[in-house]
């Protein structure tokens, strides 16, 4: 459906894109996964004939989308970033310009514009001003506005930002909904929503493309080990013990001692074994109270941290190679300078995260669904605090990278 | 284009700025109805309407065309377009003919002073005809100028400015010397408002306007591979 070779985007010495190649089939729902600037938006602005590759090829449906941009363009339906929109006109207005602006048939306009109104529950507020409504049905209505004509493929720019929890799942059910019958591109930053939604993730680090999977895949990739974690109330301290009593076990450590005298251990399982069980079991003979037991999943957070990480680290290891023994002492000091500084950009991007966090916990609350609320709580933590441990560790890296390089 | 077209015209009048342009536009008229022909017990009313288009399009000019590109690349709504499977000389040509409808209505109402001669005399109506045709032919040389500034910059305020400096610059040129009169535009609509048809003024202000929308759509194609 979609052939992207080669594809470069230059801004005077500035390499936003890098030689991409991927190809996306029919029906496919894709995510587009990268920090920011990593070069997304950049990536779907070629793709929807919006900026022009400074090398390479993009064909969509077959039509090259360079040489014959309007064949092209009549397959894709596209919500940029930020959603722009016409203030001044009613929704309705705005969608029936898009289905115009698209050409859709003069027979089909109308019943096509009630359908997407109504598909993106826009019903109510079709005879609003835009300028009156509030983020969350903007979003809507620039979707609708992609989704007028019915394209074979919809590329969706940051589709959830800046909406509160019930909007992001209506959302979120409204995408998947689109994957049934079209072909979906979504970047995002958040992962969990990616790898909620897509059936494959394209990961994007600083123009480069830095793995093409399925979410399941990529977060098979960095399991390590079989971990379980576990919260006790242990008065006899039999847990240095319990090691001999258990089977398969590789390692048990103290992770956490909380203020209600619980500990929080991790134990290791030597081999593919579920040691739930047997936890479960032993713990109850020994008298030890199990507060609360956790297997320990890699998320697509950490895949992700990894793979980027990674790249972080072949770059700066190529340049800093040479200089970086002899500047140990004074790299340190540098670090830690760097360190301050970016303590603010790290605070922004905390909050961002809480945000999602807690919008995300509050749908937990609202459904019943979710019987394990403070399992989930717990797993959003660790996921978010290693972000945080992630992004500081990135940022000292880039610091030392870039001041290896002035030095 | 036709999509472009009425929704552009919608615009106009959903905004408060086709109502200040034609109120303005029909203001200046008034004030020349009076001191061109009223004053002077005269019915020729092509005075009328070079004194409009000398001082009036001064006014209304950059209010009509200062949004057109630069609203939309500063709200990021040139994406929809872009994106969408028109051509860019569909989307000029439609935003250049629904300013020009401005005109063109404004016109319409104009004939009011027709109406009030035609009670005190009898006007040519083919003087009055060609005097419009030439308005009409020189408004569309200032839109597509004005147009093409609001395509070179986000700023709708750059944009109204840059054609204000080039509609005033036509009351100073005679001051300029004598290399400069090509530049006034309104030395294309001297032979119209007294009901000459000039073959000169005819093919200048036709290709004048031309020129710059062509140019319009050069900087718009240009946007993708700059951008």
């Amino acid at each position: 459906m979609i052939q992207v070779e080669n594809i470069t985007k230059k801004y005077g010495d500035f390499t936003a894109v890098d030689n991409i190649n991927f190809e996306i089939d029919e029906g496919e729902i894709v995510g587009f996964l990268g920090p920011n600037g990593a070069g997304k938006s950049t990536t779907m602005n070629m793709i929807t004939g919006f900026i022009e590759p400074s090398l390479g090829k993009i064909f969509i449906d077959g039509y090259d989308i360079s040489k014959k941009p309007k064949k092209a363009k009549r397959q894709i339906g596209y919500m940029p970033e930020g959603v722009p929109l016409y203030s001044d006109l009613t929704v309705k207005e705005f969608v029936t310009y898009m289905a115009e602006l698209k050409g859709v048939n003069k027979k089909d306009k109308k019943a096509n514009v009630q359908k997407v109104i109504k598909d993106t529950g826009l019903e109510d507020v079709q005879n609003k001003l835009i300028r009156n409504l509030s983020r969350g049905y903007k979003q809507r209505v620039s979707m609708a506005g992609a989704l007028v004509n019915n394209p074979k493929v919809i590329i969706l720019d940051e589709p959830t930002v800046g909406l509160d929890p019930k909007q992001v799942t209506e959302i979120r059910a409204l995408i998947k909904e689109l994957g049934k019958e079209h072909t979906v591109i979504l970047s995002s930053h958040i992962l969990s929503e990616v790898s909620q939604i897509c059936n494959r993730v394209i990961i994007i680090n600083k123009g480069k493309i830095v793995a093409i999977d399925t979410p399941e895949n990529l977060e098979r990739k960095v399991v390590k080990g079989n971990a379980i974690h576990v919260t006790v109330e242990d008065p006899e301290n039999k847990m240095e013990t319990i090691k001999e009593k258990l089977n398969n076990v590789q390692d048990i450590s103290l992770i956490a001692e909380n203020d209600d005298k619980t500990k929080k251990y991790m134990i290791i399982a030597s081999e593919e074994v579920d040691l739930r069980k047997s936890i479960f079991e032993t713990f109850a003979k020994e008298g030890i109270t199990i507060f609360e037991m956790k297997k320990v999943n890699a998320t697509l957070e950490e895949a992700f941290m990894e793979l980027i990480n990674n790249e972080n680290e072949k770059n700066s290891d190529i340049k800093a190679d040479e200089t970086i023994e002899k500047e140990t002492t004074e790299e340190n000091n540098i670090e830690v300078q760097d360190e301050k500084e970016t303590e603010e950009v790290n605070e922004s991007e905390e909050k961002e995260n809480e945000d999602v966090q807690e919008s995300e916990m509050k749908e937990n609350k609202e459904t019943v669904e979710e019987p394990i609320e403070t399992e989930k709580k717990e797993e959003k933590k660790t996921e978010t605090n290693k972000i945080e441990q992630h992004d500081e560790q990135e940022k000292k890296e880039k610091g030392g990278e870039n001041n290896v390089g002035s030095l | 284009m036709w999509a472009v077209y009425k929704k552009e015209l919608k615009s106009y009048f959903l905004s408060p700025i086709g109502y200040v342009v034609i109120g303005v536009l029909l203001f200046v008229c008034a004030v020349f109805f009076y001191l061109t022909t009223i004053s002077y017990g005269s019915i020729d009313l092509g005075g009328l309407y070079f004194y409009a288009a000398l001082y009036g399009f001064m006014i209304v000019i950059p209010i009509l065309t200062m949004r057109m590109f630069a609203e939309e690349r500063k709200n990021g709504t040139e994406q929809l377009i872009l994106t969408s499977p028109v051509s860019m000389v569909g989307v000029v040509i439609g935003k250049f003919l629904a300013a020009m409808s401005v005109i063109f209505i404004t016109l319409l109402i104009s004939f009011i002073y027709f109406g009030i001669m035609s009670y005190f005399g009898s006007p040519n109506i083919k003087v009055l005809l060609v005097a419009m045709l030439g308005f009409l032919l020189i408004s569309g040389s200032a839109i597509s100028f004005g147009m093409f500034a609001s395509s070179i910059t986000e700023n709708q305020i750059i944009a109204g400015i840059i054609t204000i400096t080039f509609l005033v610059m036509s009351l100073f040129v005679p001051d300029l010397g004598k290399g400069f009169p090509d530049i006034a535009i309104i030395n294309l609509y001297q032979k119209f408002p007294s009901g000459v048809i000039s073959l000169t003024e005819l093919v200048g202000t036709i290709s004048f306007a031309i020129m710059f929308i062509a140019f319009t759509i050069i900087v718009m194609q240009r946007r993708k591979l700059v951008k």
